[in-house]
């Protein structure tokens, strides 16, 4: 019954998307009037439609009706219900659906809210949704279809892949999806100006929230995942540079630099085909991301098994690449440009050298990835490309990055004179180089971690230096105090100032990579009762083994009491779970967080209980903590850049 | 010098410097994957770099020192069993008779000195034959007080 609604609801939603897709084409040759409306509807049907089939398998899954293969495979009748809502996402089939869903969402909003505006674009961009939307709808109905039936019915479920029960999986792939599909909404109008011929900066206008927004949504998505791994996954790190988690950040690279550089579009109407390519870049990487999880081309826990459907998305990504472009070049001659760089020391340069430092890390992070694929399929070697080959090419591109980040906000546009650097950097520039001094004599000797400190508090610096002499000409003008001026200067320019925030997050967030990759301490060992293991300033004490059975697997915890600098900070209990289905258990490790370090300790194996041997691995991790205040101030930043206040700019729709 | 020039030039050293840390970067982490049997072989070409090697680990070769966490079996493919040596914690899938992978550098005294062990997965979630009842697959690690 809901199998049969799910599906049909799924099959007419993609006839909706193809009367979408066909309205534009026929009211472009006839009637564009009524037509116009129909591309329009088509939307609203798709979005109605997609939202009951997801609706339909939310219910089954709560329901626990087994009689659907998908719900048979993602819960059992002992998964809690938030667990088996989260199973929407917990498997191809249903991350597709939820893809769609969440596609349809943005589409619908859009197609809502420039229902009276942009007559002439409105219906390529509702085409160019349909077109996508038509194709995820065409595998979830033919291919990968999470309503398929099973018989016999199975009197339990199989459930979850056990570690994916846990907190941040409810939101992790959501965010990140909500982060691709944003993309589509920049994508959608570049296109649409490309179709109507009106390549001006009316479409970097028009979608510049939406475009922060998936922005964000794709930090978040990408900094839970690291969360995620590092506080599910329990080997100490979080990030592997795994193929799956380079599929997630590579979009994250293009979009940043286009939300860069599309200032310089704006404001000198420069760059407009690298704009348009690289959003076509972006959104073709979140489909190429897509092929690369699911294609079962490469293993990982991300992978769900291999199907036909990794074909059809390279089929549908070489579709797009085509498209793009050949609507590009077929623009051309109106893309011409006039304008040139004035001076190499201004800010549309160090805009365009962002863009650079972004798309060499993008292509670097590439070709690491697609490299044992390439070795394979073309020499027959088989070869992996290792952590340190990403982290020796990107640490020098993303420190150049932070110098950037330090300079391209304040400099002047067009030519910066003398005096406008002196004004703006000497101060900050002499306070950082004092501090990395500082750091020097301290402790920290090692060239890296030193000039990413010192460059780190320059960007902090610049940014409250040149905010302090904002405030002081306020004082001034209006008599206006610190928390007031702050205010006024926010409202009066809330891009500029939402987009310091954003640097101070990333930041921290650079903060806390750098220092849990210089500077942490790793140790581990098999420890019989009251034995001690000594690691930097900790002691940790085994103080024995317990084990509880709990509803879905059974846990063996080992308790673990951690002295610090000689004060007793309490009991810390890693455990293992061992779940019917998995063949080997799965750990749980902890940690304790604060501001200047982490402790993080895994349990690795034991003896029998009775006998209270335990085998732990600690970590010893700087500043990790950082990047998740860094996450929480970069959404702060992007409330501030996008929240609707009465500005003075003018508005962007 | 004129505009367009000057840009080529910066572009040029642009895709050199990129283009050199990728090839070191490369250099540095590429990492081969050899059959013991190929390693074998090559054994001086490869002495001292990082490789993978995969195979099956030899039934009764596992020695184990707990106290210590180091390791030492043999991996085969079939036809050629080589030695490794490692220290630390090995995953939980790590048993003999089964798949695994080690990574390391093979020393001078031709024993594969791993940094790291795989053990191979099955790279998809459905349960194991053996795997279905609740108590059959709960089986906690007994090695801590085996030997």
């Amino acid at each position: 019954m809901i199998a049969a609604l799910g599906h049909t609801s799924i099959l007419l939603a993609f006839l909706a998307a193809l009367v979408g897709i066909a309205s534009p084409l026929i009211a472009a040759r006839f009637e564009p009037e009524r037509f116009r409306a129909v591309a329009r509807y088509s939307i609203f049907g798709q979005f109605a439609l997609v939202t009951l089939a997801a609706a339909a398998l939310i219910y089954g899954l709560i329901a626990t009706d087994f009689s659907i293969k998908y719900v048979a495979f993602n819960t059992t009748r002992a998964t809690p219900i938030y667990y088996r809502v989260t199973g929407l996402w917990g498997a191809l089939e249903g991350s597709l659906l939820l893809w769609e869903w969440i596609l349809i969402i943005f589409a619908g909003i859009v197609a809502w809210v420039y229902r009276k505006r942009h007559h002439e674009m409105m219906p390529w961009v509702v085409m160019i949704f349909s077109i996508v939307s038509a194709f995820f709808l065409g595998v979830i109905g033919f291919l990968s279809n999470p309503f398929e039936t099973v018989s016999p019915i199975p009197l339990d479920g199989r459930g979850l892949n056990p570690l994916l029960e846990d907190a941040n999986m409810m939101t992790h792939p959501p965010l990140l999806y909500t982060g691709f599909v944003g993309l589509t909404v920049p994508f959608a109008f570049a296109m649409a100006a490309l179709i109507v011929g009106k390549v001006d900066e009316a479409w970097i206008t028009t979608t510049r929230r939406w475009t922060i927004i998936a922005w964000f949504f794709l930090t978040a998505g990408n900094l839970v995942g690291a969360w995620w791994s590092y506080h599910v996954l329990g080997w100490g790190g979080y990030w592997a540079w795994d193929p799956v988690e380079n599929a997630a950040f590579m979009p994250w690279l293009p979009a940043t630099a286009f939300l860069h550089s599309v200032q310089v579009q704006e404001r000198r109407r420069m760059l407009k085909v690298w704009n348009l390519s690289l959003i076509i870049v972006a959104f073709s990487l979140t489909i190429f991301g897509t092929f690369l999880t699911r294609s079962g081309i490469i293993s990982s826990i991300h992978a769900f098994s291999s199907g036909p459907v990794g074909g059809f998305f390279l089929g549908f990504l070489a579709f797009v690449l085509l498209g793009s472009f050949g609507l590009l070049a077929y623009r051309a001659d109106m893309l011409k440009e006039q304008p040139e760089l004035d001076s190499m020391v201004s800010r549309e340069s160090a805009l365009l050298l962002n863009n650079i430092v972004l798309v060499s890390a993008l292509f670097t992070i590439f070709l690491g990835t697609i490299f044992p694929l390439l070795s394979e399929a073309v020499a027959g070697v088989q070869v992996s490309v290792g952590a340190p080959y990403f982290n020796s090419v990107t640490v020098p591109l993303f420190l150049f990055l932070v110098f950037l980040m330090g300079v391209g906000p304040i400099i002047a546009w067009r030519r910066a004179s003398w005096d406008n650097l002196k004004r703006s950097f000497l101060c900050p520039a002499i306070a950082a180089l004092l501090l990395g001094l500082g750091l020097f004599a301290w402790k920290i000797r090692d060239f890296l971690p030193i000039l990413g400190f010192t460059l780190m508090a320059f960007v902090a610096f610049t940014i409250i230096y040149d905010t302090a002499l904002a405030l002081r000409a306020r004082k001034r003008i209006a008599g206006e105090g610190i928390i007031r001026g702050l205010v006024t200067l926010t409202r009066r320019n809330q891009r500029r100032y939402g987009g310091f925030i954003v640097h101070l997050g990333v930041v921290l967030i650079m903060m806390g990579i750098a220092g849990s990759m210089s500077y942490s301490l790793e140790k581990e060992a098999t420890l019989a009762l009251k034995q001690n293991l000594q690691i930097g300033n900790y002691r940790i004490q085994f103080e024995g083994l317990k084990g509880s059975q709990q509803p879905t697997h059974f846990r063996v915890e080992g308790a673990f009491r951690v002295i610090h600098n000689g004060n007793d900070e309490g009991i810390m209990s890693p455990a293992l779970k061992f779940f019917p289905i998995q063949q080997s258990p799965v750990g749980r490790a902890v940690h304790q967080s604060s501001l200047g370090e982490d402790i993080y300790l895994i349990l690795s194996g034991f003896s029998e209980l009775d006998r209270n041997q335990a085998t732990l691995k600690v970590l010893v991790r700087p500043l990790v903590i950082w990047m998740w205040i860094g996450g929480f101030v970069i959404a702060f930043g992007t409330l501030i850049c996008i929240l609707p206040m009465k500005t003075t700019q003018l508005s962007d729709t | 010098m004129s505009k367009g020039k000057r840009f080529l030039i910066g572009g040029v050293i642009i895709l050199g410097a990129l283009s050199y840390m990728i090839y070191g970067g490369m250099q540095e982490a590429l990492v081969y994957f050899k059959m013991p049997s190929e390693l074998r072989a090559e054994e001086k070409s490869l002495q001292g770099k990082f490789v993978r090697m995969g195979g099956m680990v030899v039934k009764g070769s596992l020695q184990k020192d707990l106290q210590n966490l180091t390791y030492r079996f043999q991996l085969t493919d079939g036809s050629t069993a080589f030695p490794v040596y490692f220290k630390g914690v090995p995953p939980d899938l790590f048993v003999e008779g089964k798949g695994a992978v080690v990574e390391g550098r093979v020393g001078s005294d031709g024993v594969f000195q791993a940094t790291m062990i795989m053990a191979k997965h099955a790279e998809d979630y459905s349960p194991h034959a053996d795997g279905n009842s609740p108590n059959k697959s709960f089986v906690p690690a007994k090695e801590a007080g085996a030997k």
